[in-house]
């Protein structure tokens, strides 16, 4: 009910602009975990299919080390909170991704996203090899798309190892000029680290 | 009357058509403005040379991919059955692994796709450098040298409409397996 407060109030705020609403829980809680079609959260209508994938420390961990990771990058990772990001556009228009129209927040307060940028330093201080920043570039959700009708995309969002749970509020325009109809919804109380859900 | 309504009828079906949706093109390619395809030089598994810019003259189909990626790994054997139904069409498979070690390339394709030897983007840049949409990714490369079309994702290449697709580009023309079977 909070949520569906959340989304009301948020769409008041949109009513000047042309709306394509879709309200939606993020959290399907009366479903068992067996009756779930996704493993995590995730909104689908004729439009969109949006789901998010709480990681743990040590899923990522696993994964990038698995793949060479040396150890100081493996500490850098498991300091921080992932949500793999699924996206599938089913509209007959094109949908643009834009990380910087999203909002993250926890406790109530923004919440900044570790983007590339903040990688970028990480990787400087030890020096990370080429091989494994581009690994774990194409691991990420790419900040921009234009969604053609029919496509996926995937990646992750990652922020601050200190957040306990996050709230999304995403919003897609559409349109090759993106003057189309927009599209705004939102994910509640999203575990990060070691309240995540396991897979 | 109505043969103008008929016409502008047609008019805004070209107009708003977008790209990609071309009544020919098998789901998910989509028609690009045509650009120079970027450097592509690499050596491939097994220690040879590659110079993308040495065969020009017919077709390339030049695919990115790298085994960590779901959809890499569900495309790939896909790959493997679409050489082998085009036969002898003249349409070069050039695959490229973005920065995995050689030992991670050849346990994943000796499993899935034993014919087919990758180049080796061993740091990364040379995929950054054609700015693919994701992995995987395809761009096909007209014989001049050209990008004319993207695939958005993994595609199931080894069906009729994409083999359909590729051999009308490629013409039935002589194989041209070229360095990377």
């Amino acid at each position: 009910m909070v949520l569906y407060h959340h989304m009301l109030t948020h769409l008041q705020h949109l009513t000047s602009r042309r709306l394509l609403a879709i309200v939606l829980l993020g959290h399907l809680s009366w479903l068992s975990a067996a009756e779930r079609p996704f493993r995590g959260p995730y909104i689908e209508n004729d439009d969109l299919l949006v789901i998010l994938v709480p990681r743990s420390p040590e899923q990522m961990a696993a994964f990038y080390e698995a793949r060479g990771f040396p150890r100081e990058a493996i500490e850098r990772i498991g300091q921080t909170c992932f949500v793999t990001v699924f996206i599938e556009n089913r509209s007959a228009d094109v949908t643009w991704l834009e990380l910087d129209e999203w909002r993250f927040t926890g406790n109530g307060k923004p919440l900044p996203r570790l983007d590339a940028a903040y990688w970028q330093g990480q990787w400087d201080e030890i020096d990370l090899r080429q091989a494994s920043r581009s690994t774990f570039g194409w691991t990420q959700l790419p900040p921009v798309r234009d969604l053609q009708p029919g496509e996926t995309v995937g990646g992750n969002l990652v922020f601050p190892g200190d957040t306990e749970t996050l709230n999304i509020e995403a919003r897609f325009r559409t349109g090759a000029d993106r003057h189309g109809d927009l599209i705004t919804f939102g994910f509640g109380s999203i575990g990060c680290n070691r309240t995540a859900q396991k897979p | 009357m109505k043969t103008i309504a008929c016409i502008a009828c047609t008019l805004l079906l070209v107009v708003f058509m977008p790209a990609g949706a071309a009544a020919d093109l098998p789901a998910g390619i989509m028609r690009v403005a045509a650009t120079p395809a970027p450097a592509l030089q690499l050596d491939n598994l097994d220690g040879e040379p590659y110079n993308l810019a040495d065969t020009h003259g017919h077709w390339r189909f030049v695919h990115f991919w790298a085994s960590w990626c779901g959809p890499c790994r569900r495309e790939m054997p896909g790959i493997q059955q679409m050489l082998t139904r085009l036969g002898d069409t003249d349409l070069e498979i050039v695959l490229v692994n973005t920065a995995e070690s050689e030992e991670e390339i050849f346990t994943f394709l000796a499993a899935v796709a034993p014919d087919l030897v990758p180049l080796l983007d061993s740091d990364g840049l040379v995929t950054e450098a054609w700015q693919p949409r994701g992995l995987p990714a395809t761009f096909l490369v007209d014989p001049q040298g050209r990008i004319q079309y993207q695939a958005l994702g993994g595609r199931t290449w080894e069906q009729p409409p994409y083999l359909a697709f590729l051999q009308g580009l490629a013409g039935a023309a002589t194989a041209t397996p070229a360095g990377n079977r």
